[in-house]
């Protein structure tokens, strides 16, 4: 019985720091503003955090394949133009949606053969195809915006249910898939082996260019939609509409405790990265700080969350 | 098939490798319910052989044959297939996979959903564990959270969960504790006594009366000799691994010493894999660290050469303690050298030429004021290239080319060049050939003639035996006993009784309790 306590307490210090931080950061700024917690705020937060939800999803699953994807936030921004574009062509919305998501999902396939197949540094693919994609975006729009007029947007970004709207809805449902992906199929495990023992996986059979494509391709799939929901807030398309979302949800990943080399982590926390993101800035907006110390105090806050992320787990190690 | 069987037999397999004879024409054979120990110093031959049999390797002449029927494995997927299996030295397991997932890994269970049925692969995984007696384990944990000897267990678990008829165990006992090398032992019996023919490969010598049935002597590519375990002493089966008299290969004349060099108190370090230790090492001594593996050795070198932090203790060189951080810097600019265990990832710039990486420590001493001067390090490294016979047509040339034994006298000359008077040696002839390790013994030789110090850490009792003035044994962390050369207990026999632990002195007590 005491020793079941014991393991219990430890469970909880075994939480992601970030949670913690989150926590900590809420209280702080709900004093400063009393109305920092009300019903509204939240629901703007949660809405704020959809987008960059649905493309930390994806991308926790390129890191624990020790990879990254920095062209996620450029294929957001070609969505968004490519979409419309099409649109204005003519082409129904939800074809064009169909064609863009399977756009994307071939950018992935690219990114993931030339990993895997090329065996080219994540970065240096991916920063490659970034800057292949915002050429390619450029193209379409010659720099400017490009606007489409259609009640088809409103209906996916105001629609509400208990007063939480639709995005948030989405955000939720891609993170059950993705949690089922990670923990309860093939795939998941090969992407866990892929981070944590790559040799004893391919020794085991599994072919690991196969799960590495995957995995891109599904964060290609995903900055897809997170593209769509982009469109359909601007509606609009903006060639720059995505830019450094790549690293954002990079950091939230870190944030969220997965790590880049052993195959540990969960889309579950990836949440809470993310959360830490959005709840920053917009604390930030609701006190009244400019943007001129904005970046500043969120990359402190990034900085010293994977610090403290990484002594707890020295210390852990240690023990 | 009944005990005593033949299961497997391998005639005339050859290998080849660009360069070596890998195999050299050997026969083998394997019976139900045996274990059959494969002996041999490293590129002996026996890895490759089991490879073989495992599929992973092509043989280029040869013939396996299964009960009775020819076999040609194209992969080790193939002799799977056939119930032939390994647990390895090097665990397979995936970290953030349960324990269930990595006995199942791609031959999961699915539900009709196309979703992994953990539930079924956990009953499963629990019903062989249960065969190895390791129900306690949780099948829903993950792998990294287990002890070394827990995952060699679930590694049992996967093995059998193939139905084998044969398993390899490469070096399985390398990392264990004597109290987890036990129940391994016992866990074999169990597979021994239910048919399994078990080919297991170990390097040390203490083990193969525990568990062995049959040995095979290997030597460069070829079968020395097949007998039964009781048949021929100790000594014997060593001669027939070096291939000569062990007292031609160690040659150790000490000297008389003239005070201190190093001395150790009550060093501890934060993993507690290192646990109050002590030790003095005096001017032109040499003396040996003895244990098994995961005993501590590394880890005690490793903090009294600043690698790890330490949480304890004092170090002292000549009299003087070091005070502060220690740092493998500081040690250095003191003249301490360290050779360490993993040559190729630690102790060279393979890449780089074999003068840049014999002056690598040096540079400082080399050129005070900062500029290097290319020349003169070629110098440098040709006079260290004749002194120690580095077999290399050029200095310039990267030391990936080098064999083993050149490159690891590349990294002694490193030291050297620095003028070192202290040298930790971790495992300085694994992996070597016969010439290039006497080689190496006879610079310890002439470097204690010369006063200086050396600390020898090496798993090969008779090397340790017979180089080492005195031997420290280590146990779990600890230091447990200290023997001089010459008195009764300097012999394989007791000093592998203390590495275990299970030493009893001449009135029959233990010495050390835990």
């Amino acid at each position: 019985m005491n020793k079941q306590l014991s393991i219990k307490k430890w469970k909880i210090f075994k939480l992601p720091p970030v949670i913690y931080m989150l926590l900590c950061l809420v209280i702080i700024f709900s004093i400063a503003t009393p109305q920092y917690l009300s019903f509204q705020n939240i629901k703007n937060i949660l809405m704020q955090s959809s987008t960059l939800m649905i493309l930390a999803f994806g991308q926790t699953l390129v890191v624990l394949t020790q990879g990254t994807d920095l062209s996620i936030g450029a294929q957001v921004s070609m969505v968004t133009v490519a979409w419309i574009t099409l649109a204005r062509k003519g082409v129904p919305l939800p074809v064009g949606a169909i064609i863009v998501l399977l756009l994307t999902s071939c950018v992935g396939i690219i990114n993931g053969l030339l990993v895997a197949k090329g065996k080219m540094p994540p970065f240096i693919a991916t920063f490659g195809m970034q800057n292949v994609i915002n050429s390619f975006t450029l193209l379409l729009t010659a720099g400017a915006a490009v606007t489409y007029s259609s009640n088809i947007f409103l209906i996916i970004t105001e629609s509400s249910l208990f007063g939480i709207k639709a995005p948030v809805f989405i955000a939720a449902g891609i993170f059950a898939v993705t949690w089922v992906i990670l923990n309860r199929t093939k795939f998941g495990m090969g992407i866990f082996g892929l981070g944590g023992n790559p040799e004893a996986l391919a020794l085991a059979g599994v072919n690991t260019v196969k799960v590495t494509v995957k995995a891109y391709a599904y964060a290609g799939l995903l900055a897809g939609v997170a593209g769509l929901l982009t469109a359909c807030r601007v509606e609009s398309g903006q060639p720059t509409a995505g830019a450094g979302l790549e690293f954002e949800s990079i950091a939230a990943t870190l944030l969220g405790g997965t790590s880049m080399r052993e195959g540990r982590g969960n889309v579950t926390n990836t949440i809470f990265g993310v959360l830490l993101l959005s709840v920053v800035r917009n604390g930030l907006n609701v006190v009244g700080i400019t943007a001129v110390y904005q970046s500043a105090i969120i990359g402190i806050i990034m900085l010293s969350a994977i610090i403290i992320d990484s002594l707890a787990r020295q210390s852990q190690e240690r023990n | 098939m009944k005990t005593g069987e033949t299961i497997l037999s391998v005639k005339g397999i050859t290998k080849l490798f660009p360069g070596v004879v890998a195999l050299d024409h050997v026969d083998f054979d394997l019976r139900v319910g045996e274990v059959h120990i494969l002996v041999g110093e490293n590129g002996a031959g026996k890895s490759t052989l089991s490879k073989c049999i495992l599929g992973a390797y092509v043989p280029e002449q040869g013939t396996i044959t299964l009960n009775g029927t020819k076999k040609s494995f194209k992969s080790p997927r193939d002799a799977l297939k056939e119930g032939i299996t390994a647990v390895y030295q090097e665990f397979t397991l995936i970290p953030y996979l349960s324990v269930a997932q990595n006995i199942f890994l791609n031959r999961e269970y699915r539900k009709k959903n196309g979703l992994l049925d953990i539930n079924r692969m956990e009953k499963e995984s629990r019903e062989l564990l249960k065969l190895i007696n390791c129900e306690h384990l949780n099948v829903s944990s993950h792998a990294k959270d287990l002890t070394i000897a827990e995952q060699q267990m679930v590694e049992i678990a996967k093995a059998l969960s193939f139905h084998p008829q044969i398993i390899i165990f490469d070096e399985p006992t390398a990392t264990l504790s004597e109290r987890e090398v036990g129940s391994l032992f016992e866990q074999i019996r169990k597979l021994r006594a239910s048919g399994i023919g078990i080919i297991y490969i170990s390097h040390k010598i203490q083990e193969f009366t525990q568990i062995g049935d049959r040995i095979s002597v290997f030597r460069d590519g070829r079968k020395i000799a097949t007998f039964g375990i009781h048949e021929k002493s100790t000594e014997e089966i060593v001669n027939m691994m070096v291939g000569r008299n062990i007292s031609q290969v160690y040659q150790r004349n000490p000297n008389l010493y003239s005070g201190e060099s190093l001395r150790v108190e009550g060093l501890c370090d934060y993993k507690e894999k290192v646990k109050h230790a002590d030790l003095v090492v005096n001017k032109g001594e040499i003396v040996g660290l003895a244990g098994l593996v995961g005993a501590g050795r590394t880890e005690l070198a490793n903090l009294i050469f600043g690698i790890d932090r330490r949480k304890a203790g004092k170090v002292y060189l000549y009299g003087e303690e070091v005070l502060g951080k220690i740092t493998p810097g500081k040690m250095v600019r003191r003249h301490i050298g360290f050779v360490c265990e993993d040559r190729k990832s630690k102790g060279l710039a393979l890449k780089d030429s074999v003068a840049w990486n014999i002056t690598a420590v040096s540079l400082r001493q080399l050129f005070p004021h900062g500029l290097i001067r290319y020349k003169k390090i070629k110098n440098v490294a040709e006079s260290y290239r004749e002194r120690l016979k580095i077999a290399v047509p050029t200095v310039q040339r990267p030391c990936k080319f080098l064999s083993g034994g050149n490159q690891q006298k590349v990294v002694l000359a490193k030291w050297l060049s620095a003028h070192v008077d202290i040298l930790i040696l971790d495992e300085p002839t694994r992996g070597i050939d016969m010439g290039a390790k006497m080689e190496i013994y006879e610079l310890m030789n002439q470097l204690s003639l010369e006063g200086k110090s050396i600390l020898l850490i090496s798993s090969e009792l008779p090397e340790l035996i017979g180089m080492s003035d005195r031997i420290y044994v280590v146990h779990e962390g600890r230091i447990v006993h200290e023997c001089k050369r010459g008195s009764a207990e300097f012999n394989a026999e007791d000093i592998g009784a203390m590495m275990l632990n299970v030493y009893q002195d001449a009135e029959g007590k233990a010495e050390w309790d835990e």
